[in-house]
């Protein structure tokens, strides 16, 4: 089982409910985004388009952060998810710069939203468990995958341009949409084989 | 799905749920009008997740960034929590009111026994004022308003978000508050200045998964706009024009459609429209003597008739003839001649489009209706016309607003393209209603001259026929201006002037404000101020101090929607859901979490004070009639009730006595399946709509004979019953340096000026290229020197002023300058919202001259000149 997205960019008109839908799951701190949408004008007026590009860790087959990892923190499950023990985590970093994708966040100091305000009983139930000083970034949502759920970002996507699944099974809607539509993947050339597939806008 | 069944319960162990409160509740939305029914998940008494409900079909299971991110504004340390009055007399922006906390009793009394002095002196002292963003509010104030007796009632303050040209135009037109394609069955829609399916307004979340799944399908969308975000950016094709002229191009297509392909559904002009009716020398119906009745000609017969009396085909669209002496032409042949002076060439003058584009999206659009094609929808033959012409806030948001809206639904109109499937389609303007009981049940019917009237409406009196103009007696002159709903006369610069202009025999002295922030929401904050400091008396049911709260002389702190209860979030139909085939259904709000600290429900304190003011009994009974509510089912005059007891009245009251509130709370929503005959009403009608705007000339003479007695020059350009383009002022600006038109449009990311206050929004919003930014043109704004990234000051011709970061983009017209949301919070009530983003609605006049002659419509485009006043920072 290889575990991956397909994100279709026809669908996707950056309401950005993934990357809030994400921060809600993980009561990531601020700046902190497993997932996040990027917006790019591409062309001249008046042939311009806009390209809404969704975006979150490739959880790629071959991970330079899972390779450059001093302490094995970084790693492989099940379905090939890459996550971070956060446990063995020593924040050196290395994984951030042998990330080609940027999609890989250092957890600094304690911030709250309401930084004079102190945390929120949201942010103590929910930001406070993730440790300080370590690296974070998406899991597919492994808890919620636990629970027989999509990730969060699938489950939420109001136009439905988000499809999980596993990349292995020709039959599943993954592969066929991949199939189908010639689904790409981001930095081929970095050669880390990601399991996030586009599908063309 | 469950790729890691095996590891089920070691993973639940990982994140340990307290086995005392651990709880999805079924709720709705209220992070803007859309609300989406959610599902709210509470472990130990803290929301930790807010997900759309799969069972509803008000959002399908989805929520918007702003819908998930409802938690933040839950628990914003800075709700406020107890009532609150002010010390320093004064009132101004900037200056400090000197809140003093106080008791529920000392404020509410102190409020009662100001309704109580103005009531006894004169109930239209008082405004009643209610955000938008919070739909819930519409009944309780609406009943509180009546019940005290007055008619000022008033939405954000009738100003830029005032959608008084699409509500109005789609009610004539549709019968509903607002038009969308039929996402499944159309191929090809014409958005002007519209986001419908793109992030934001009614129903949005919905609309957002059936036009992606339209455009998957391979609807082709054409996205008539200054700036290519939202609809445009994902548009087959972007067409930007310059701001405000949409009619102009509306018009040139609807040209091409008529007077150069000849592609127009005869059959519908006839049977469905005011085409046929025969129209005099003075612009009017040419009428039965005997029963009053428009006449059409009778092609078979030769001779002039009353419209019912002859079938739809026999009618001529098209000739010259003559009727009890008078020479006359159908409706439909004065309006081909009209469209004649839209040539192409003409409206590229105008709009900048090139006419050779102009023609090629009329073609298109004519083709692909498919004109005199049916389908077969559940068994049911209706007619097919697989395209729709929609238009929303941006391109009715002008003086031009009547036109402009009228204009691009006249593409519809001339195709057959209405209300039948594949088509533009109203809101759900016809509910065979609730199967069980048969409540909710509404249809559009013929009114006065055939012309119809719509089932259902959002205020009391219905768009058509069109009210009575009177000397004025409101404050919003309303009564004078009967095509207006929500007034910006509420706050403008000349209001005193127009009511000395009237004689009005009393001025307003007291405001009770339910969550709108009146400085920001309406027009420039100098004018609203001045307006807000001569009330003598302020209340303002809020969920923070905001800049409109500064001037209040009482702050209630109001509960939210994770608090509050809400009988009918997705009622009415025409309002907040889904059009199309699909099914019915019905949501509600209850609250998740108790109040913090003396926080209320908003509801619940307008009862309080209804009851302590003396008007309880009449506040019930206007309960009575906006709830609709049977014999069986009456509020009793004299008890007091409690907001959820009277939504557990009108549920049961709507589902039968077993669906009451109880039944909801656990259900969440009560579905049915909606049938063909209601979603395609539009073949089963025999209500026409009007193609040619007979009313207008005979409105404007009455309000003409009001006003110009009293020294008030009413347009009449504006008031032909034939669409037409008048620019705006913005337009006829000739002033050196004044190079752009500056535009306000809708963000999806943020609802009004509300949601800047939520630190995961605000976070989205400032990585964002353009939500908080001032957008423009890269050559445009090269070409004076300019660089992406500088510090800006945009100035219009009177000298108002706003300052923000350049974004220098590909994606906007050239003449055009964007500025996103109602930001620009300037208080520290909002912490977070404070100093972010641009305060557009600073550079908009508040004043007649800004205004539709018509609906009141405040234009929402200034020109400006821009000056760098630092470098990128």
């Amino acid at each position: 089982m290889r575990l991956g997205m397909v994100i279709d960019l026809k669908r996707c008109i950056a309401c950005y409910g993934c990357q809030l839908s994400c921060k809600a799951e993980h009561g990531t701190p601020p700046g902190v985004f497993f997932a996040r949408v990027i917006k790019r004008e591409e062309g001249h007026y008046p042939t311009v388009s806009q390209l809404f590009l969704p975006v979150l860790c490739n959880h790629c087959t071959d991970a330079p952060c899972v390779d450059v990892c001093p302490t094995e923190a970084s790693h492989y499950c099940e379905g090939g998810i890459v996550d971070i023990d956060a446990d063995k985590c020593v924040g050196c970093r290395a994984c951030m710069m042998a990330c080609p994708y940027n999609n890989r966040y250092f957890n600094g100091e304690r911030q709250n939203y309401f930084p004079d305000a102190g945390p929120t009983v949201y942010e103590i139930a929910r930001s406070e468990r993730h440790q300080e000083g370590v690296v974070m970034k998406c899991n597919f949502c492994k808890d919620r995958l636990a629970e027989g759920k999509q990730p969060s970002c699938v489950a939420n996507c109001a136009t439905n341009a988000r499809t999980f699944g596993d990349l292995d099974d020709p039959n599943s809607n993954v592969s066929r949409l991949i199939k189908e539509r010639g689904g790409f993947t981001l930095h081929p050339e970095a050669g880390t084989s990601p399991n996030v597939y586009y599908l063309a806008p | 799905m469950n790729f890691f069944s095996r590891q089920k319960n070691e993973s639940a162990s990982a994140q340990p749920r307290s086995k005392h409160d651990d709880t999805w509740i079924k709720s709705s939305c209220a992070l803007c009008y859309g609300t989406c029914s959610t599902l709210v998940h509470r472990v130990d008494g803290v929301v930790v997740k807010i997900e759309g409900n799969p069972d509803s079909v008000i959002g399908k299971g989805k929520l918007c960034g702003k819908g998930v991110s409802g938690i933040m504004t839950h628990y914003d340390p800075y709700r406020l929590k107890k009532p609150l009055r002010r010390t320093n007399p004064n009132k101004g922006i900037g200056i400090d009111p000197g809140w003093k906390e106080i008791s529920w009793d000392e404020a509410l009394d102190e409020v009662a026994a100001q309704l109580r002095r103005v009531r006894a002196e004169d109930p239209r002292k008082l405004i009643v004022q209610r955000t938008t963003t919070v739909t819930a509010a519409r009944v309780p104030i609406r009943a509180f308003a009546t019940g005290f007796g007055t008619p000022h009632y008033s939405a954000a303050g009738g100003g830029i978000h005032c959608g008084n040209g699409a509500h109005l135009i789609s009610g004539i037109m549709h019968a509903s508050w607002s038009v969308v394609p039929d996402f499944a069955l159309c191929n090809y829609a014409i958005y002007f200045g519209a986001s419908k399916g793109h992030g934001a307004g009614h129903v949005s979340c919905s609309n957002m998964g059936l036009a992606a799944d339209a455009r998957a399908r391979g609807m082709k969308m054409v996205v008539v706009d200054p700036m290519c975000n939202f609809a445009a950016a994902k548009a087959s094709e972007w067409v930007p024009l310059r701001v405000g002229t949409d009619a102009a191009l509306a018009l040139a297509m609807c040209n091409v459609i008529v007077n150069e392909l000849g592609t127009y559904d005869v059959p519908y002009l006839k049977a469905k429209t005011n085409g046929p009716y025969l129209i005099g020398p003075d612009k009017l119906y040419v009428r039965d003597p005997d029963t009053q009745k428009p006449l059409v000609w009778d092609v078979r017969r030769g001779e002039a008739r009353p419209f019912d009396a002859v079938p739809a085909d026999d009618m001529a669209l098209d000739g010259e003839f003559s009727a009890g002496g008078v020479t006359c032409h159908p409706a439909f042949h004065l309006l081909k001649d009209h469209f004649r002076k839209f040539t192409p060439a003409s409206a590229e003058a105008i709009t900048t489009v090139p006419a050779a584009d102009i023609r090629r999206i009329a073609a298109e659009f004519a083709h692909e209706a498919r004109i005199g094609s049916t389908i077969v929808i559940d068994g049911v033959t209706v007619p097919y016309r697989p395209v729709a012409a929609i238009a929303f806030r941006g391109s009715q948001g002008h003086k031009n607003s009547v036109y402009n809206f009228l204009a691009i639904d006249l593409l519809n109109q001339l195709v057959g393209a209405a209300d039948v499937a594949g088509s533009c389609l109203g809101f759900n303007p016809a509910s065979n209603g609730f199967p069980e009981t048969g409540r909710l049940a509404y249809v559009p019917k013929p009114g006065p001259d055939g012309i119809m009237v719509s089932g259902t409406w959002m205020g009391h009196h219905y768009p058509y026929p069109i009210k009575e103009p009177r000397h004025p007696k409101q404050l919003g002159l309303q009564d004078l201006f009967s095509m207006c709903q929500s007034s910006p006369f509420i706050a403008s610069s000349d209001q005193e002037q127009f009511w000395q202009q009237f004689d009005l025999p009393y001025r307003p002295e007291m405001l009770v404000n339910l969550g709108a922030n009146a400085l920001m929401s309406i027009g420039t904050k100098e004018t609203v101020a001045k307006a807000l400091a001569r009330l003598k008396f302020i209340v303002s049911i809020d969920l923070f101090l905001t800049e409109t709260s500064d001037f209040a002389d009482i702050v209630l702190p109001d509960c939210d929607y994770l608090q509050s209860y809400d009988s009918r979030s997705s009622y009415p139909f025409i309002f907040g859901h889904p059009a199309g085939m699909g099914e019915w259904c019905w949501s509600m709000r209850q609250p998740v979490l108790e109040p913090e600290g003396e926080q209320r429900r908003f509801a619940d304190i307008l009862l309080d004070l209804a009851d302590r003011a003396g008007f309880g009994p009449d506040m019930n009974a206007a309960f009575n009639a906006s709830l609709n509510l049977p014999p069986a089912y009456r509020l009793e005059s004299d008890k007091r009730y409690s907001w959820p007891e009277i939504c557990d009245v009108e549920l049961k009251s709507n589902f039968g006595p077993e669906h009451g509130l109880e039944w909801f709370k656990e259900h969440g929503v009560m579905k049915w399946p909606k049938k063909p005959e209601e979603v395609y009403w539009r073949a089963f009608t025999t209500a026409r709509v009007p193609i040619y705007w007979e009313f207008l000339p005979a409105t404007y003479a009455k309000i003409a004979a009001i006003a110009e007695p009293r020294g008030l020059k009413i347009p009449r350009e504006y008031y032909e019953p034939l669409a037409d383009f008048n620019p705006c002022l913005s337009h006829q600006c000739k002033k050196d340096g004044f190079e752009f038109y500056a535009f306000y449009y809708r963000d999806s990311i943020h609802t009004n000026s509300y949601t800047m206050e939520n630190p995961w929004l605000d976070e989205a919003a400032r990585l964002d290229p353009y939500s908080y930014t001032i957008t423009v043109n890269r050559t445009a704004g090269e070409r004076q020197g300019l660089t992406h990234g500088d510090a800006i000051r945009v100035e219009t011709e009177t000298g108002r002023f706003v300052e923000g970061r350049l974004c220098l983009s590909e994606a906007i017209h050239p003449e055009g300058l964007g500025i996103a949301a109602l930001a620009g919070h300037w208080r520290d009530g909002m912490p977070i919202a404070n100093g972010k983003g641009v305060f557009f609605n600073e550079l908009l006049e508040l004043d007649w001259d800004h205004f539709s002659p018509v609906n009141l419509n405040l234009d929402l485009c200034a020109k400006v000149k821009v000056t760098k006043i630092g470098a990128v920072s």
